[in-house]
């Protein structure tokens, strides 16, 4: 066997070679001294490199190529998951452009783990191979580890970080021992390669595959938050800085389902009547535990964070029946995920800067008289996420409930809609504050040094929430109504998607 | 030999690592556990690679062995930093996070 | 393609939308709205073709062609006269709270206008999805109107009304994707003329149907399932009150008639029995607390109820003269209890503010022309022979005497009962001994504006009720044909 040099597509890899060169780049500008520099500079090259990244993209449209000797693979998943991490990062970077944390952690190093972290969505997205799904899974969650843990001078950011990382790399350990175990079963560590050994041999009931598929579940699910591996997301949500809040919340689980959809749709279709009933069992815990979890919470990050669980649930769903309409159903969701989740944030922040109550659901009582803008946003965000006509939210359930329903798991759209119908106890309950509760006695329009929450130094001056904030929360909003209203822009990308798994019907 | 010897090593290892994670308090021991895991998951890869006779196995091992150095790294700087902010080197005692 | 219906169904949100950002003008921008939907659903009576077969100014258009959902508009004998009394409600609606100042002028009256919108697309609609959309949407308003310009109690009521009725449309959301996805035939498609032809499996159907009853009863209400009503009612604002109980109760009805029957008539031949023992327990149930309760708004909730149980109980005689019974009578209650509630809000600012029945009395002293109105309104409601509601009620129970005889008696009393009901409320209030903080005055002006209308349309339908009989018959008995085939094979559908 001779060597021979691996075929690389530098076109197809433009994308992923972006976001490093990005990162690197971002990294080293952050080093010069002027403030003006670090502070706005830094943050505008990270957009620019989001930008580029998604521009590439659109470039290589509807190419389906094997790139590094089939290691990786562009094709319109892999596209579409990223322009939802590239939009979700750049959300981010307007989201963190005044926040506490770039500031503490260097802007250069904040915004560069940033990017390396969305390249390593990039790669975890379009793997094709065990040890690249595996590395682009490592190459997300340790920048993320990091950043969660940014704002160093408040405890519950590290403490975050540490939670955050460990239980993270319980299930990194946990899905490589999975990994481990499929190359045992199959011989290969390529998915086409997976494939064709379990086509071609009665692998079905293989104890070292099961096992396999099992342990790999298991490892998806802590990065999922998919319960019961979810219990850590609450915790970190809350602990985190905001913007890495929102950026995790929407682009992990983008980059979880695009490797939940390469490894079970693409490489382990065959066994899907192995981990298919699991699976779907595992959605309808997810979609109970999120909303029941959600019910109590006070704190909206941990709200949103019980919700990411619940929502985890409703887009397994779309994995479970491994269809391509369910393929679609899951690219369509995570696209409506995005705009829903990032217009709630932005409001969240926008909050968090301007009261003393932190993240609290009392920072938003009466905010309907005091901000209405934000209050619309905030309240078509919640309508959506809670499956309301006329936003997209709706619009993204019912493709799912169909996708599940077309692939016989009517019992799963069901669960759906159950789950529905208890978030609709903790979303209106936020929508009830803002426009009929009376805004406290004296509403603080400025404060003075950081957050009483958020642990308290007066060195720095109060990030204000800046235009940058608004203009998120605006688009952002605005496009979870478009969209509820005239999806079919979106339906058309859903459907070429569609088209990338070619082993699907 | 029989494959099963290896894996029952990696077995071994991987439940000891996880115990270790579940029950130890302080953060070291877990990121020790931790790597303790990964290993385990080198020995299984690269045991199947010999039993199929390919090297993709063992590339896989290199691979998870540069992440565990990374893991570790990121560990080691997160409790340093709560080391700084004098917070309690124990897992059970972070608790502000709850609920 | 015509554009006719996109234009009734989208102006009051546009009025609305418009009245937003209008400052104080919003009052009478939104009015604008409603009163141009209002004639311009009166020109849509006036130019409505009886003898065609089928719907009419259909507008069909892809909305989402992936899904095969269909932005697809129609009138028919069926919805018609729903359609007229949901403008008229809702200009009645929009007039009352005009003159009555509301904080925020501009957000309630955005809601009123989206509420509007709602409901006339859930009328409108003639394609499975776009009904969920609308039957769905329809509550958001309501929420918002309850919950900031509600009484004493109202965000906890609101949120019990709204996850309530909710519950229903998303089992239905379910029930209506399944609807399309599991029907046999090329495609996918949600546009209901395409899915009559293709009739489901009777397993699926059963629980379909049931999905899709639990929605309707739910908004109804009717008797297990109305337990988000009396706080609802309570807590929201009268203007608001009447549209609801006016209007959106009736788009449940008239959903059982335009989606359950036509779609599952197996189904609905199945369950006959069951909906109709439903129907009667709220009947009963309905009337004798409408007797026993003294809150004159939850008196009118609960008499409601009784009506809403005659509605469903015509709609499963699955009979022809049940149905049109039934669809008379929705019109009949609506145009009836929204003067009433109004009458209701008089009384209570003539009783010092308290709604209960025991603080009023000898309202009518100095209130002749209240006290007329009012008295016409009530012998309305407890359909006096000469009534239009005599004449729903009459051919409801005739339809159920021709299916189920038994039912048809019990629901007799139920007709006894109304007229039990309706004159305590009436002479409780008007006449006895004053109560203790009543000053009888006669109604304003502008209360009259509202309330006169309203009456003059009860009285020009009772004296001609069959302008709606004329127009409904033929659509009304189609849509119920295939259930009550179904029902006369019996045989036929029970098997599986």
């Amino acid at each position: 066997m001779t060597p021979k040099a691996p075929i690389i597509d530098w076109a197809g890899l433009s994308p992923l070679v972006a976001l490093l060169g990005g990162a690197v780049i971002v990294l080293l500008v952050g080093l010069l001294r002027p403030r003006f520099v670090r502070e706005v500079i830094v943050p505008l090259l990270a957009l620019a490199t989001f930008a580029t990244a998604a521009g590439l993209g659109i470039w290589q449209w509807g190419e389906q190529i094997s790139l590094i000797s089939g290691a990786l693979r562009l094709d319109q998943l892999a596209i579409a998951l990223m322009w939802i991490i590239c939009a979700t990062g750049a959300a981010a970077v307007l989201l963190s452009w005044r926040a506490v944390a770039p500031r503490e952690a260097a802007h250069g190093e904040y915004y560069a783990l940033l990017l390396t972290s969305a390249a390593g969505m990039l790669v975890l997205v379009a793997a094709q191979n065990l040890v690249t799904l595996f590395a682009g899974l490592e190459l997300l969650s340790i920048p993320l580890y990091v950043l969660c843990a940014t704002e160093m001078r408040r405890e519950t950011s590290l403490e975050s970080g540490l939670k955050y990382l460990i239980i993270g790399s319980v299930g990194s350990a946990t899905f490589v021992y999975g990994l481990a175990f499929l190359y045992g079963a199959t011989g290969s560590t390529d998915f086409a390669g997976i494939d064709r050994a379990l086509n071609s041999s009665s692998l079905v009931s293989d104890p070292l595959l099961l096992t396999g598929i099992a342990l790999s579940v298991v490892g998806l699910g802590f990065k999922a938050s998919i319960a019961p591996f979810h219990q850590w997301t609450p915790d970190v949500y809350e602990g985190a800085p905001t913007p890495i809040t929102a950026f995790m919340a929407v682009a992990t689980k983008a980059a979880a389902f695009g490797a939940f959809l390469r490894l079970f749709d693409g490489a382990l279709l065959n066994a899907q009547a192995d981990w298919g009933p699991a699976l779907a069992a595992l959605a309808a815990i997810t979609i109970v535990v999120g909303n029941v979890g959600a019910l109590g919470q006070t704190s909206l990050k941990r709200l949103m964070a019980w919700s990411s669980v619940a929502q985890a649930g409703y887009l397994l769903a779309g994995v479970v029946v491994a269809t391509k309409l369910g393929l679609q159903a899951t690219v369509f969701y995570l696209a409506v995920y995005l705009f829903m989740n990032i217009a709630a944030f932005a409001v969240i922040i926008i909050r968090e800067r301007q009261t003393p109550l932190g993240d609290d659901i009392a920072a938003f009582a009466g905010l309907g008289t005091t901000a209405p803008l934000p209050a619309a946003v905030m309240t078509v965000a919640m309508l959506s996420l809670a499956g309301i006509p006329a936003t997209a939210g709706f619009i993204g359930k019912f493709y799912v409930i169909e996708a599940a329903i077309d692939g016989n798991y009517a019992w799963l759209g069901i669960v759906i809609v159950i789950g529905s119908m208890l978030s609709l106890a903790y979303y209106l309950r936020v929508v009830a504050a803002m426009w009929m509760l009376e805004a406290p006695e004296a509403p603080v329009s400025t404060v003075t040094g950081r957050p009483a929450l958020a642990g308290g130094d007066l060195d720095a001056p109060a990030p204000g929430a800046g235009i940058e904030v608004y203009a998120v929360a605006a688009v952002f909003g605005v496009a979870t109504l478009f969209f509820g209203i005239v999806p079919s822009p979106l339906f058309d990308l859903a459907v070429k998607v569609g088209s990338s798994l070619t082993s699907l019907f | 030999m029989n494959i099963g010897w290896y894996l029952a090593v990696s077995t071994l290892i991987f439940s000891i690592g996880a115990a270790g994670v579940l029950t130890r308090r302080n953060p070291l021991v877990i990121l020790l556990c931790l790597e303790l895991m990964l290993n385990a998951a080198n020995v299984a890869l690269i045991a199947f690679a010999r039993m199929h006779g390919n090297g993709e196995g063992q590339i896989f091992a290199i691979v998870v062995m540069v992440v565990a150095a990374c893991e570790v790294c990121i560990g080691l700087g997160v409790v340093v930093a709560l080391y700084r902010r004098r917070l309690p080197i124990d897992v059970d005692e972070l608790r502000e996070l709850q609920g | 393609m015509t554009l006719h219906l996109s234009i009734l169904l989208w102006l009051p949100a546009a009025a609305g939308l418009l009245g937003l950002f209008a400052g104080r003008a919003a009052r009478w921008v939104t009015l604008a709205g409603a009163l141009l939907a209002l004639a311009f659903s009166i020109a849509l009576i006036a130019d409505f073709d009886t003898s065609a077969k089928g719907l009419q100014y259909v507008t069909d258009q892809t909305w989402i062609a992936q899904l095969g959902i269909h932005y697809k508009l129609g009138v028919d004998g069926l919805n018609l006269f729903l359609l007229v009394l949901t403008t008229l409600l809702f200009a009645a609606s929009v007039l009352w709270s005009g003159l009555d100042r509301v904080e925020r002028p501009g957000q309630f009256f955005f809601w009123l206008g989206l509420a509007e919108t709602a409901v006339l697309g859930a009328l409108l609609a003639q394609d499975l999805a776009l009904f969920v959309v609308f039957f769905d949407l329809m509550l958001i308003p309501f929420f918002f109107l309850t919950g900031s310009w509600g009484g004493p109690g109202r965000v906890p009521a609101v949120l019990k009304l709204v996850i309530y009725t909710l519950v229903g449309s998303l089992l239905m959301l379910t029930a209506a994707i399944a609807t399309a996805v599991l029907a046999p035939g090329q495609g996918t498609t949600f546009v209901l003329s395409e899915l009559a032809h293709r009739t489901l499996g009777t397993g699926s159907q059963e629980w379909i149907f049931l999905c899709f009853a639990a929605a309707f009863l739910v908004k109804m209400p009717a008797f297990p399932l109305h337990g988000w009503m009396p706080d609802g009612y309570r807590a929201m604002p009268m203007p608001v009150l009447a549209v609801f109980s006016g209007v959106l109760s009736k788009v449940a009805a008239y959903g059982f008639l335009r989606i359950a029957l036509p779609l599952f008539p197996q189904a609905a031949a199945h369950y006959q029995e069951l909906l109709l023992l439903i129907a009667l327990a709220t009947i009963l149930y309905g009337s004798v607390l409408a007797f026993t309760t003294t809150n004159t708004r939850l008196i009118l909730g609960y008499s409601s109820m009784a009506q809403l149980g005659f509605i469903t109980l015509g709609i499963f005689a699955l009979r022809p003269e049940g149905a049109q019974g039934a669809v008379i009578q929705a019109v009949n209650h609506g145009l009836v209890v929204a003067p009433a509630f109004f009458i209701c809000a008089l009384l209570a600012a003539r009783a010092g503010g308290s709604e209960d029945l025991r603080d009023m009395g000898g309202i009518a002293a100095r209130a002749p022309v209240l006290a007329a109105l009012f008295l016409i309104v009530a012998l309305a409601n407890l359909a006096m022979p000469g009534s239009s509601n005599f004449v729903g009620e009459f051919l409801i129970l005739l339809g159920v005497f021709n299916a189920k005889i038994v039912i048809s008696i019990v629901a007799f009393t139920g007709v006894v009962l109304a007229s039990v009901y309706t004159l305590r409320l009436f002479i409780r209030s008007m006449h006895n001994r004053v109560g203790p903080n009543v000053v009888s005055r006669d109604i304003t002006v502008s209360d009259g504006l509202v309330l006169v209308p309203l009456v003059a349309v009860i009285l020009a339908f009772a004296l001609y009720p069959q302008l709606a009989l004329h127009k409904g018959e033929a659509t009304i008995t189609r849509s119920i044909q295939p259930a009550a085939q179904a029902a006369a094979q019996p045989q036929i559908a029970a098997t599986p």
